[in-house]
């Protein structure tokens, strides 16, 4: 199902669950799997120092350097690179985000698995936000489906059966879709789509009626029915829901009622300004407070082909 | 020793050689056979003779020592006002005495002359202003450094810029294929958002040829895609060439000037291959000083200009501000106290200093701009040009250095600094980050992405398609 991932990751602990899951979907569809560390963003002025990325010290990112934190990859992930031949390991200095994205151009990645931030990591570059960015951007921009893992409960990939589709009707939503669609089928799981009526968004008291917000929920099953149930043909394993409030509350609260081990959604690439919204769109929200994967999809480009599964 | 492995009077020409520099990690070697690397006096008079005209020669001769333009230098006065920090002695103490001594001159006073050169002046030119002859001591430490160059007295990150110059004709290793793929990569990633958009590579022509800083599509690409997107608002014809996109020039904080020659060349060289009308230089002062200002002179043009009418990147700002092919949402303005750094290479070396203060007058809701003390061609260097931000040994002074604008900044009540300058972006962010002050900083480009109003049928189409609650 996914020929390459890229797998993002520090080798720091935080991304033990994402490892987790980037080398079990390795080995459970045959994929070429590339760790990618981004050892440091480039630190002073016209000079050769880079920050290091898990200390925050300046350190000089010469060829020794990068071999050297190539081999601490190289044992963090001993056990699974001994199970899984073939892993290719990349480093780069530079700002995460753009290298990430760089090189999952570059390989043509069909999937990049991030670690999401987790609550305690106070470490190095965590401090100075460049997760928070990091993930923004990596989701906004990415052409293929970006999978966040940031919590050690995490289930692997084989394990999922229980997929929450969050959907806001928007044209990056119906690529998350195909996407969820492609997957549960693979994997012969449930499909829970999910849509709520975000009443943050209303300004007119008017529209916080009773009437009115039933009226809404009643036009989202409605779409939810006619735009995506439509599109699953013989698949009858799924359910829909519309609840109303603070769609990243809704979600997260959802997919722990259904059990959800994937949730799946787009970025909403334009309505995020980074900076007055730092670590504010539903999906970055999500992101952190979701126990399972959450794997954003904002393009048809690059998805999964069902008959490979 | 006459020549060491790392550290010789040798330029770098090759990757291999670059990359054997490079491996020396903060040059420990390299600084270690400098301490025996042999002074070629003959060679250095030599060169004198060839090189010194008789401006600095004048210049060397009436200085009459007065110490006038002491108080002009900003690294005098953040030193505690040593005597060796007044620009004259600084000059008279290593040029001057080079010239007197005719080249007679050891190891020990090159190394002196490296650490004045490269630590004690940023080629700022302020002094000159105030020198009642006009005596430009940035223009002599130039020159001195081009002969301290020569002989191999140059700090270890500068001789690998030069170097980059010369291998990848860019300050760092961004190749043609490179550079090329990042312009495709932006312009697919600004597609959704953008409908139309393209950043047009070796079209010939246009009405406008974009050059850029080798940081950016290294680092930081998006700042290609945001020069692309103003300029796919404002309507412009455009394009970025394939060759020759690197306007930069380490080789000229480091003395190279055979490189420079190089490095420019090239960026000529595509503009008489492209033709466009006009060429225009990303926010940055040093590329601008040596692709414009100085630049004409090493390719040896007769005119002294550029072979197409060349402009920094304020410069196109502004007009199109004042022609209305950006125009600012007025809501959006900004409403926060905000200073703008005036960078010494496009303001006091280029008088672009209304230019700038036309663009803050549509950025800056009025009452919030609050100048430095002194500003625009009276403002003092950001503490970290001249390649001053770039080198590891001189570190300690480089962030003594900065001192003065933190006070000058601080002294504003500004939060945000526009600083349309990589080199100065660069020092005001390690500024920050050594005295934290709380200073935000930013170029234009993305401050005008912010407040620009996006013309209707520019917008992404679909948008709408999604929740329409
Ligand atoms: S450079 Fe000018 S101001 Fe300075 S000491 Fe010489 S003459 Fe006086
Ligand atoms: S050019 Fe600038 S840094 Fe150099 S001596 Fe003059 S004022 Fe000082
Ligand atoms: S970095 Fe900026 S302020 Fe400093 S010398 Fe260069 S242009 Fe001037």
């Amino acid at each position: 199902m996914f020929n390459k991932i890229l797998f993002a990751t520090t080798g720091s602990p935080e991304c033990d669950s994402a490892a987790r899951v980037a080398f079990d979907m390795a080995r459970q569809y045959g994929s070429k799997l590339t760790l990618f560390h981004v050892l440091g963003i480039p630190g002073k002025g016209d000079s050769n120092l880079v920050i290091d990325t898990r200390t925050g010290e300046e350190v000089d990112a010469d060829a020794e350097y990068l071999e050297g934190v190539a081999e601490e990859l190289r044992t963090t992930y001993a056990n699974q690179l001994e199970a899984l031949p073939g892993v290719e390991i990349e480093v780069a200095v530079g700002v995460p985000s753009r290298e990430v994205l760089r090189i999952a151009r570059a390989k043509d990645v069909d999937m990049i698995v991030l670690c999401g931030p987790s609550e305690g990591q106070q470490s190095g570059f965590y401090k100075r936000g460049v997760v928070g960015d990091n993930l923004r951007k990596v989701a906004k921009a990415a052409r293929c489906p970006v999978l966040t893992v940031s919590r050690p409960s995490a289930s692997f990939w084989g394990g999922f059966s229980n997929i929450v589709f969050a959907t806001d009707f928007s044209k990056a939503s119906e690529s998350a879709f195909q996407f969820a669609k492609t997957v549960v089928k693979a994997v012969d799981g449930e499909l829970h789509m999910f849509h709520c009526v975000d009443l943050s968004r209303f300004q007119s008291p008017i529209a916080l009626t009773q009437d009115g917000i039933e009226a809404k929920l009643a036009e989202s099953r409605r779409r939810l029915h006619h735009e995506y149930a439509t599109q699953l043909g013989d698949f009858k394993r799924y359910t829909s829901e519309v609840w109303e409030g603070t769609p990243y509350v809704e979600i997260v609260k959802f997919a722990r009622e259904r059990q959800a081990d994937l949730i799946v959604m787009a970025h909403h690439a334009r309505d995020v300004d980074p900076d007055e919204r730092p670590f504010g769109s539903t999906l970055e929200q999500v992101i952190v407070r979701a126990s399972c994967p959450v794997v954003s999809v904002n393009r048809p480009d690059k998805l999964p082909q069902a008959a490979e599964a | 020793m006459p020549e060491g492995i790392y550290c010789n009077k040798r330029p770098i020409t090759t990757e291999e050689e670059l990359k054997a520099l490079l491996s020396d990690t903060r040059g420990t070697k390299y600084y270690e056979e400098m301490l025996s690397l042999e002074v070629d006096r003959e060679k250095l008079w030599a060169t004198i003779q060839k090189t010194c005209k008789s401006r600095t020669k004048t210049w060397l001769d009436v200085c009459a020592r007065c110490g006038l333009c002491a108080d002009s230098c900003f690294l005098y006065l953040v030193n505690d006002c040593k005597p060796e920090q007044v620009p004259s002695y600084k000059i008279q103490s290593t040029l001057g005495e080079i010239v007197r001594r005719k080249g007679d001159v050891d190891n020990a006073f090159m190394r002196h002359a490296m650490e004045v050169a490269w630590s004690q002046c940023t080629c700022c030119n302020r002094c000159a202003m105030y020198c009642p002859h006009g005596i430009d001591m940035g223009v002599m430490m130039g020159y001195t450094r081009g002969l301290l160059y020569s002989q191999g007295f140059v700090p270890w990150e500068l001789k690998i810029g030069a170097g980059m110059h010369r291998v990848y004709r860019a300050q760092m290793d961004v190749t043609t294929e490179d550079w090329v793929e990042t312009c495709e990569w932006m312009a697919e990633e600004q597609q959704d958002d953008w409908p139309g958009l393209e950043i047009p590579v070796d079209k010939e022509d246009a009405d406008i040829m974009y050059t850029c800083n080798a940081r950016e599509p290294k680092h930081y690409p998006e700042d290609l895609a945001e020069a692309a997107i103003l300029f796919h608002i404002a309507g412009e014809n455009w394009t970025v060439p394939s060759e020759g996109w690197e306007q930069t020039s380490l080789s000229m904080f480091a003395g190279d000037w055979e490189a420079c020659k190089l490095q420019v060349e090239n960026v000529y060289a595509a503009i008489d291959r492209l033709k466009p009308k006009r060429v225009i230089g990303t926010e940055c002062g040093h590329a601008h000083r040596a692709t414009v200002i100085e630049g004409p002179f090493w390719a040896g043009r007769p005119d002294g200009q550029p072979p197409a009418p060349y402009i920094h990147y304020v410069q196109w700002v502004a007009e199109a501000l004042r022609e209305g092919k950006l125009k600012i949402d007025p809501a959006k303005r900004i409403k926060q106290p905000v200073t703008y750094q005036d960078s010494c290479n496009y303001i006091r070396n280029w008088g672009l200093a209304e230019t700038a203060r036309e663009i803050l007058s549509y950025l800056v809701e009025p009452g919030y701009l609050i100048e430095m003390t002194p500003n625009k061609e009276h403002n003092y260097c950001c503490g970290g040009g001249g390649g001053f931000n770039g080198i590891g040994k001189f570190r300690p002074q480089r962030n003594k250095a900065l001192l003065t604008k933190r006070d000058q900044i601080l002294a504003t009540g500004a939060k945000l600094v526009i600083a349309p300058c990589h080199n100065c972006w660069d020092a005001i962010r390690d500024l920050e980050e050594e005295y934290h002050i709380h200073i935000d900083w930013s170029f234009l480009k993305p401050l005008l992405l912010k407040m620009v109003i996006v013309p209707e049928h520019l917008k992404p189409k679909d948008e709408e398609e999604g929740d329409e609650e």
